[in-house]
């Protein structure tokens, strides 16, 4: 493993799951320690169960761990106010889900403004959310509303709109699980020169083993463990 | 803070159902015309009762010797009522200001007599205040300046006595100075249509009043303004005038009738709350529909970094929307039949027969529903206000939408 010496944007100790429903406890994640550090192209791989969306979720601030240590830039999560958890969320992180889940009634230039009028961006917010579109070649879609898309164009849209205020981290659940092997290959390329040319760092969760090559280090979970962790 | 995109992503939020939507319209346009009607009628029937009350003599308001209220005393005079009269005329808001004095006495004819107040009236005036002389039907004529021991009397009163124009009756009353009597000849005869009320109206000129009672002046002013809703401050204006006196508003004067349209009023809006309450519900139940259709797109929203009260604002537009929406037919609705009621009026003959009166007020046979640019204020006011109500519970719902959660599911 080469040294690590960039800035650690997320920071795991022990951290663990157990979702409970009525009596029953079932354990998603357990004793997990992860470090990420700026720039990286991490895959989560596992098989199905393994954790993989609990990680995602706890990392972006979507869910609380039961019990262990999180810092992702910089701030403890777990004493985040949930108002201070949501400006971190539209602030600094970008979130790419399986099932696109862009906003029907916009067009896909709309989605990607919406994200920057949230942070409170202006009149340029059109302009920069066409850049983004152009820069990812998806200007020709612009006007077009999500049900207009094919799944990889949809997809395509959802990560820039992850992206169009250029966060820190993106986390992507399962980005290719619903898109055939040419999509998914397209997708992951421009994730991949996002990462590159934007130093913009990357988690991303499958089980693709497609997706996985594109990896610069791939974190194996099974059963809420971290079974192999390796760059490639 | 809600900016374009979310405005537009709201809006556009309401036509993915467009049934749903134009339905939730349609609920809150009735309702809110509902409300608009039973106001327009509320408003429109107080209005003329306060009138009837105010042109039947009581006035809008009333100007009395100091101690009337507690002795309801008539034969008490005012001080320097010619001041009094004079400076109430000046006030802008009144439009007619009608002197008149009171005697407790008994008519008699042969051997039939009826006790009766006696009314000192200046005619020019009163033929313009009074109702009671202004929309009956006179047989003879009404008195006139100058009138020697004239009187006109109600229908039922000359009926009693067996009397008709150019009989004398025969007047005793108690005087300052001891009993009194005089003889009155019949000018003229007023069938208000209302026999309980025709059986006390006794008018003379105040001069004959003064004559034939002992009591030199006048008992009270009875006022009617221009616009019954300037009572109050007209009242105010004329308590800073005359500090030695009681000024009255028709609600002291008639109790009986201001009871009735408080209480008119109140059925009025517990009737309208029911329905906007009813209505709500309806809003509460669509929206919270619309919400939880819609729990993964508004996780996805928070997970991408939407506060909780923006979330709060999306489903508060909606509602906005609907509200306005809702509004253009309630006034599509409501104010055409706000304005039929004020235009056409209801005919309430059906309901009351013949007989128009209430105690001494003499009532009008129509009630008219008020009509005027009041409507848009209320329907938009109403209809925002209870749809925005109505869309708390639901946005409450939406903001707390966990998004772990709802995207798990």
């Amino acid at each position: 493993m080469k040294p690590r010496t960039k800035e650690a944007l997320v920071s795991a100790r022990n951290l663990t799951k157990v979702y409970k429903t009525g009596k029953v406890e079932t354990p998603a994640l357990r004793g997990v320690d992860l470090e990420i550090r700026a720039g990286e192209f991490a895959a989560v791989v596992g098989p199905s169960g393994s954790g993989k969306t609990t990680l995602l979720n706890i990392i972006g601030a979507l869910d609380s761990a039961t019990s262990g240590d999180l810092t992702v830039l910089g701030r403890q999560v777990r004493t985040l106010s949930k108002r201070a958890r949501a400006d971190m969320r539209l602030l600094q992180l970008g979130f790419v889900f399986q099932a696109y889940n862009l906003i029907p009634v916009l067009t896909a230039q709309e989605n990607v403004e919406f994200v920057l009028e949230l942070q409170g961006a202006g009149d340029e917010k059109r302009m920069r959310a066409r850049e983004v579109l152009d820069h990812l070649g998806l200007s020709e879609l612009a006007g077009r509303r999500p049900a207009e898309l094919s799944g990889g164009q949809q997809q395509r849209v959802a990560v820039a709109r992850a992206v169009a205020s250029f966060p820190r981290l993106v986390l992507a659940d399962e980005p290719t699980a619903n898109l055939d092997g040419e999509n998914a290959e397209v997708l992951l390329r421009m994730m991949r020169e996002l990462n590159e040319q934007k130093q913009i760092t990357f988690i991303f969760s499958t089980h693709d083993p497609r997706v996985i090559s594109h990896a610069r280090r791939v974190v194996t979970l099974v059963d809420g463990r971290i079974v192999t962790d390796e760059e490639t | 803070m809600i900016g374009r995109i979310s405005g537009r992503y709201a809006l556009r939020s309401l036509w993915r159902h467009p049934r749903r939507t134009i339905l939730s319209m349609v609920g809150v346009g009735i309702g809110v015309a509902i409300g608009l009607i039973a106001t327009s009628w509320m408003r429109g029937g107080t209005e003329m009762q306060i009138r009837a009350v105010s042109e039947s003599g009581a006035g809008h308001l009333r100007v009395v010797p100091k101690g009337w209220t507690a002795r309801r005393e008539n034969t008490l005079r005012l001080p320097d009522a010619p001041a009094i009269d004079g400076a109430v005329r000046s006030i802008p808001a009144v439009e007619l200001a009608a002197p008149r004095a009171r005697v407790n006495a008994l008519l008699a004819f042969g051997n039939r007599s009826a006790g009766v107040e006696i009314v000192g009236v200046d005619p020019e005036v009163e033929q313009r205040a009074n109702r009671i002389v202004f929309k009956s039907r006179l047989a003879g004529r009404y008195l006139k300046p100058g009138d020697q021991n004239t009187v006109v009397v109600g229908r039922t009163l000359a009926d009693r006595l067996r009397v008709d124009l150019d009989d004398d009756l025969y007047v005793t009353l108690s005087g300052p100075d001891g009993v009194r009597s005089a003889m009155l000849s019949i000018v003229g005869v007023l069938s208000t249509g209302a026999r309980d009320l025709d059986a006390g109206i006794c008018h003379v000129n105040l001069e004959v009043m003064e004559k034939i009672s002992g009591y030199a002046g006048i008992g009270e002013i009875s006022i009617l303004l221009d616009d019954y809703r300037r009572i109050e401050e007209t009242r105010r204006e004329l308590g800073r005038q005359f500090a030695g006196l009681e000024v009255l508003s028709w609600k002291e004067v008639n109790p009986g009738i201001a009871a009735n349209v408080e209480g008119d009023r109140g059925f009025m809006r517990a009737l309208v709350a029911i329905i906007i309450v009813v209505v709500g519900l309806g809003i509460v139940s669509a929206q919270l529909t619309a919400v939880m259709e819609r729990r993964r797109e508004i996780a996805v929203l928070t997970a991408l970094g939407m506060r909780a009260r923006q979330v709060v604002g999306l489903v508060v537009i909606e509602a906005v929307s609907v509200a306005l929406g809702g509004s253009v037919i309630a006034l599509c609705i409501g104010g055409g039949v706000a304005h039929w009621l004020a235009t056409r009026g209801v005919d309430i003959r059906a309901l009351m027969g013949e007989e128009f009166g209430f105690g001494d007020v003499l009532l009008d046979p129509y009630i008219y529903g008020d009509f005027g640019s009041w409507i848009v204020f209320y329907a938009l006011a109403v209809s925002v206000a209870a749809t925005v109500a109505a869309s708390l519970y639901p946005a409450w719902i939406a903001s707390r939408v966990e998004p772990a959660d709802a995207l798990r599911t």
